[in-house]
């Protein structure tokens, strides 16, 4: 508390009203008054920094040029002032006002920048809706067509005078017209007989001897020709704009086709040729090698194999950048721990250094490493299982480390005391005493490995994040669909076995046999898991195209571009569009936690098992509301901002957007948690009390879960702009976007900048976030 | 035979554990050490291994003064120096055997050692001494499955692994149900009387020093305030150890 004095309040009035917070330090309240101070240098370069690069608030008078938003400003100054008057007696201001006032502003300035259009997402909402039919209907199986047309042609335009037969010429079934020329706009009548009865086509418009064709509409829907009973139609339609693609002369006429098609499905469902890209399909082959070196098969001999797709791809890279990570981090991680550390001559520099080297690499995000490492080891798998292991040994190394600095150390003493060494302590003392929390974070990080290893594609050119990335360049929103789902069974398979296999680590298996144990290799489980590894590895090493030999053959101008992305170029052009895209990157996160974490508060109680779990009415919302949570979870943000760059256009709206579904899945899981973590208690007392359901959510639930919501809110802000970094990479806005454009114009020295900014920004963020948090439990 | 001259402990945030602490233990004998927590008890065992450094002062055993020897020799000296932990100090996780093994470690080539490649021999060693605790049936359970008694038992073992001449007893039976006391010190009290080991024990209960120890020392703040035999402690001097408000109490 400000110690009360009785000195004048208007000294520390008038101190403010010169320096906000100079009143508050003079009264002795240093915290209040650097918090105030640095408030308001924070907002002050916020306002004029984006009046200056995105116009936020202008407003003009004549020749002046200033944002509105310098009012708010000064309420917040005026309540500094006022705040140092009533501190000097000893009382207090409303927090309303102190917390309200940059907070609101903070908004209104990210509203701005991340470009939020929200009439967008009304008005264009048409556009999405064949997304969303794509999502209903994904291009994974499909039925033998049988294929029934009739084309006639047509002179367009008129030449003058007009032409008295058409040009000739038709195909298929017999169908005419009833002019043999016309003009855009024009209403034709085509007629047609011998068809199937009682079928519905389409009609097209070709070029005639060519390739291109547009469907013809009327009013933006589709011309439907329909036969009657004995196979006979007859259809009126427009001549669709496409027909004048070559200008209208009448003196040079040009022939186009008409065509009326009727497709229909037959036979049973069957995979599509997508299905085969994306999954995988069986192929006759000739038989492997060591079937033949063993004689199981003749030579010669061919067998039905299984020719895997992407997603098999994306599986083998996320499950050895999870292998490699383990093996490499686990040595690094002792490094990292203070407690080995400090009994080895100079082990604490080498600690230091090695949890700032874990520190940085894991702040780059796997996307940037991957096309960091592209011009090391070009396009590929590898490539992508680079990216995927280094971030990733850097994660888990830090985790292993903190886990090594958790140990219990008295067992090292006793080994200690036997005479053993620093190695045999480490493996008798320490080593027993990490090796399940070690499995269970590698388990996690599998997980996480997985979910990332669906994105890597996207610039490494390997697994279902290149499909994705070649299906919507294409605009092939049923395979996009496809993948989604694809994506999503894999997934929640995964987050599924890591977490039993998790579970399992911690069960105590009591065994109380006096004779020793057989080894894991020896018992017939030990033996069907080993050789599944074996099997598993062996695959996934031939899927993820491992070649080690490429980390030495880097491309020839790879010592360049390491150079350039180290001599970080700080000119002041750069560092303006730096500053610019972070400010976008940190408010797209700022809105995406907002508007992600406002749709999951109402969620979190649906999927509560405390909540919705307990009577048997309640149990399909539970598990429906855990399904969409864990479905939207299992999809990378950056996947989605095709849907809403379609939806909204390309910018940071988009990958705002598309950061609030994935937040909303994390954050809803994380919420829920915290609502099936409360205690009974209270509400067992109000209960008691004769209070409702509703009463004793308000009374006594919901101040039990302010607090964990409020921290879990600020750990996906930190999240968030991780994830936010990478989701311009695919249209979405921000940093990400700008240090794309960099490395795509081969400016390595900016790109560097970029990485640079984005380092310091996830530190900063990491640090401030965990010393929040900690502050709020 | 033991003598500690004038040793110091200073740690670095300037706690003064030990000052200038000399006495000395003929071989063979049950020494209590006793005193108040805090008084230094654990820091003077631990010194004498040098788990601890000591910052001033000799520790001499056999002629030989182990604060000068290097961290190597140090390791070599210490395999006949068992030690018995408050809080066992066992990996729960790893199996009885593995954790009585580990006593084996001073001795074993590193390399072996690090693949869990103990020999025959040592195992056979391992099993003798379980059973010489009572534990032979439990050796492939895991540590963290048996009652404190029993875990207790095992870091016994484990020092026997050692084959030592001298074992540190750092408050063996503070962490253990009272009635349990008893069973632990006597099979302390057996290794000293049928093997010959010196045994340095601090101890809580004056009874227990009374029952077990052939002689005692005690430490207050650090500082050496009585040495003698465990009946020569009267009320005078219980007063002077533990301080004016203290009460003798009993157990069992």
């Amino acid at each position: 508390m400000a110690p009360v004095r009785t000195k004048t309040p208007l000294l520390p009035a008038l101190l403010s009203l010169v320096i906000p917070g100079a009143g508050q330090m003079y009264l002795g309240a240093r915290m209040v008054a650097a918090s105030i101070f640095g408030t308001a240098v924070v907002l002050a370069f916020l306002i004029w920094f984006t009046l200056e690069n995105f116009r936020v608030g202008l407003v003009e008078w004549g020749t002046l040029k200033t944002s509105w938003l310098w009012l708010l400003f000064a309420v917040f100054w005026l309540w500094n002032v006022w705040d140092a008057y009533r501190r000097a007696h000893g009382r207090t201001t409303p927090r309303l006002v102190s917390f309200g006032i940059p907070i609101l502003l903070i908004y209104i300035i990210a509203w701005q920048v991340t470009d939020v259009n929200l009439l967008r997402l009304v008005t264009r909402f048409s556009d999405v809706q064949i997304i969303f039919d794509a999502l209903i209907h994904p291009d994974l199986l499909t039925r033998d067509t049988v294929v029934h047309q009739g084309m006639t042609t047509i002179w367009i335009p008129c030449s003058n005078p007009p032409q008295t037969v058409g040009p000739g010429g038709g195909s298929g079934l017999p169908v005419g017209i009833d002019k043999p020329c016309g003009t855009v706009g024009d209403t034709l009548v085509m007629a047609g007989q011998g068809f199937e009865p009682n079928t519905t086509g389409n009609l097209y418009w070709q070029e005639y001897g060519g390739t291109n064709e547009v469907q013809v509409r009327s009013g933006g829907a589709p011309v439907l020709v329909t036969t009657d009973a004995e196979g006979k139609f007859v259809v009126p339609f427009a001549i669709p704009a496409f027909a004048g693609r070559d200008g209208l002369d009448p003196n040079s006429p040009i022939v186009n086709g008409i065509e009326a098609r009727f497709i229909r499905e037959v036979g049973p469902l069957k995979p599509s040729e997508n299905f085969g890209t994306l999954i995988g399909k069986i192929e006759i082959k000739p038989a492997p090698d060591w079937m033949t070196a063993f004689g199981i098969m003749p030579v010669g001999a061919t067998l039905p194999a299984f020719e895997p797709g992407g997603i098999f791809v994306t599986i083998a890279l996320g499950l050895m950048a999870t292998l490699i990570s383990i093996v490499v981090a686990a040595p690094l991680s002792f490094f990292g721990a203070h407690n080995i550390m400090a009994r080895v001559r100079g082990g604490t520099v080498i600690y230091y250094i090695a949890r700032a080297i874990f520190n940085v690499t894991r702040s780059i995000d796997t996307l940037i490493w991957a096309i960091i490492l592209v011009t090391w080891t070009g396009l590929g798998a590898f490539t992508g299982l680079m990216a995927l292991s280094i971030h990733s040994i850097a994660a888990v190394a830090k985790l292993y480390s903190e886990e090594v600095e958790h140990i219990d150390p008295g067992p090292v003493e006793a080994t200690t005391a036997a005479g053993g060494n620093l190695l045999q302590n480490i493996r008798f003392a320490v080593i027993p005493q990490i090796v399940p929390s070690f499995l269970a974070y590698s388990l996690l990080r599998w997980d996480i490995n997985m979910r990332s290893a669906t994105v890597v594609g996207l610039v490494s050119a390997a697994g279902v994040g290149f499909y994705i990335f070649e299906a919507i360049r294409k605009g092939g929103y049923r395979e996009y669909a496809a993948a989604l789902w694809c994506i999503a069974v894999v997934v929640l398979i995964v987050d599924f076995l890591s977490a039993y296999w998790r579970e399992q680590i911690f069960k105590n298996e009591a065994q109380a046999s006096s004779a020793p144990p057989k080894a894991f290799y020896q018992t017939p489980r030990g033996i069907f898991y080993t050789v599944l590894f074996v099997a598993v590895f062996i695959l996934s090493w031939n899927l993820a195209q491992i070649d080690l030999g490429k980390l030495f053959e880097p491309a020839p101008t790879f010592g360049k571009v390491l150079l350039d992305f180290v001599s970080v170029d700080t000119s002041p052009g750069v560092l303006d569009s730096v500053m610019r895209n972070l400010l976008v990157t940190i408010f797209q996160a700022l809105l995406a936690t907002t508007l992600g974490g406002v749709i999951a508060l109402p969620f979190a109680f649906l999927a509560a098992r405390n909540i919705t779990g307990r009577t048997r009415a309640a149990l399909p919302v539970y598990y429906a509301a855990r399904f969409v949570l864990s479905f939207l979870r299992s999809i990378e943000a950056v996947l989605y901002v095709a849907i809403f760059v379609f939806w909204v256009g390309v910018g940071a709206f988009a990958g705002m957007l598309a950061l609030s579904i994935t937040t909303f899945g994390l954050i809803g899981k994380l919420f829920s948690e915290a609502v099936e973590n409360i205690e009974e208690g209270p509400v067992e007392a109000l209960t008691a009390t004769g209070a409702n359901r509703l009463q004793s959510i308000a009374f006594a639930i919901v101040p039990q879960i302010v607090p964990p919501f409020i921290s879990y809110a600020i750990y996906q802000w930190d999240i968030n702009i991780r994830l936010a970094t990478i989701i311009g990479l695919a249209g979405g806005g921000g940093i990400g976007q700008l240090f794309q454009n960099y490395v795509g114009q081969l400016q390595y020295h900016k790109a560097g900048t970029v990485i640079l900014a984005i380092v310091i920004v996830v530190t900063l963020m990491d640090f401030a976030s965990a010393k929040i948090r900690e502050r709020l439990v | 035979m033991l003598r500690v001259e004038h040793l110091t402990k200073v740690f670095p945030n300037g706690t003064v554990a030990l000052k200038d602490v000399t006495f000395e233990v003929a071989d063979g004998e049950f020494l209590a050490v006793i005193g108040l927590s805090g008084s230094g008890k654990s820091t003077l065992l631990r010194c004498i291994n040098r788990l601890i450094e000591p910052t001033s002062g000799k520790i001499i055993w056999d002629g030989t003064d182990l604060t000068a020897l290097s961290p190597s020799e140090m390791r070599r000296v210490r395999r006949k120096i068992g030690f018995v932990f408050q809080q066992f100090n066992l990996v729960r996780r790893s199996n009885v055997i593995t954790n009585v093994l580990t006593g084996r470690l001073g001795y074993v080539n590193t390399a072996q050692s690090l693949l869990n490649a103990f020999s025959k021999e040592d195992n056979d060693r391992a099993l003798n001494n379980l059973e010489r605790l009572g534990l032979r049936e439990k050796a492939y359970v895991r540590a963290d499955s048996l009652s404190g008694g029993q875990q207790q038992r095992v870091g016994i073992a484990r020092a026997l692994m050692q084959e030592p001449k001298i074992i540190l007893a750092d408050e063996p039976v503070a962490s253990l149900d009272p009635v349990l006391s008893h069973s632990i010190l006597k099979y302390l009290e057996q290794l000293n009387r049928e093997d010959g080991l010196t045994v340095l024990c601090s101890l809580h209960f004056l009874d227990l020093v009374h029952r077990y120890a052939t002689s005692a020392i005690a430490l207050k703040e650090g500082q050496l305030v009585f040495q003698g035999l465990p009946q020569e402690i009267d009320d005078a001097q219980f007063k002077a150890i533990y301080g004016q408000e203290a009460q003798r109490v009993s157990i069992i």
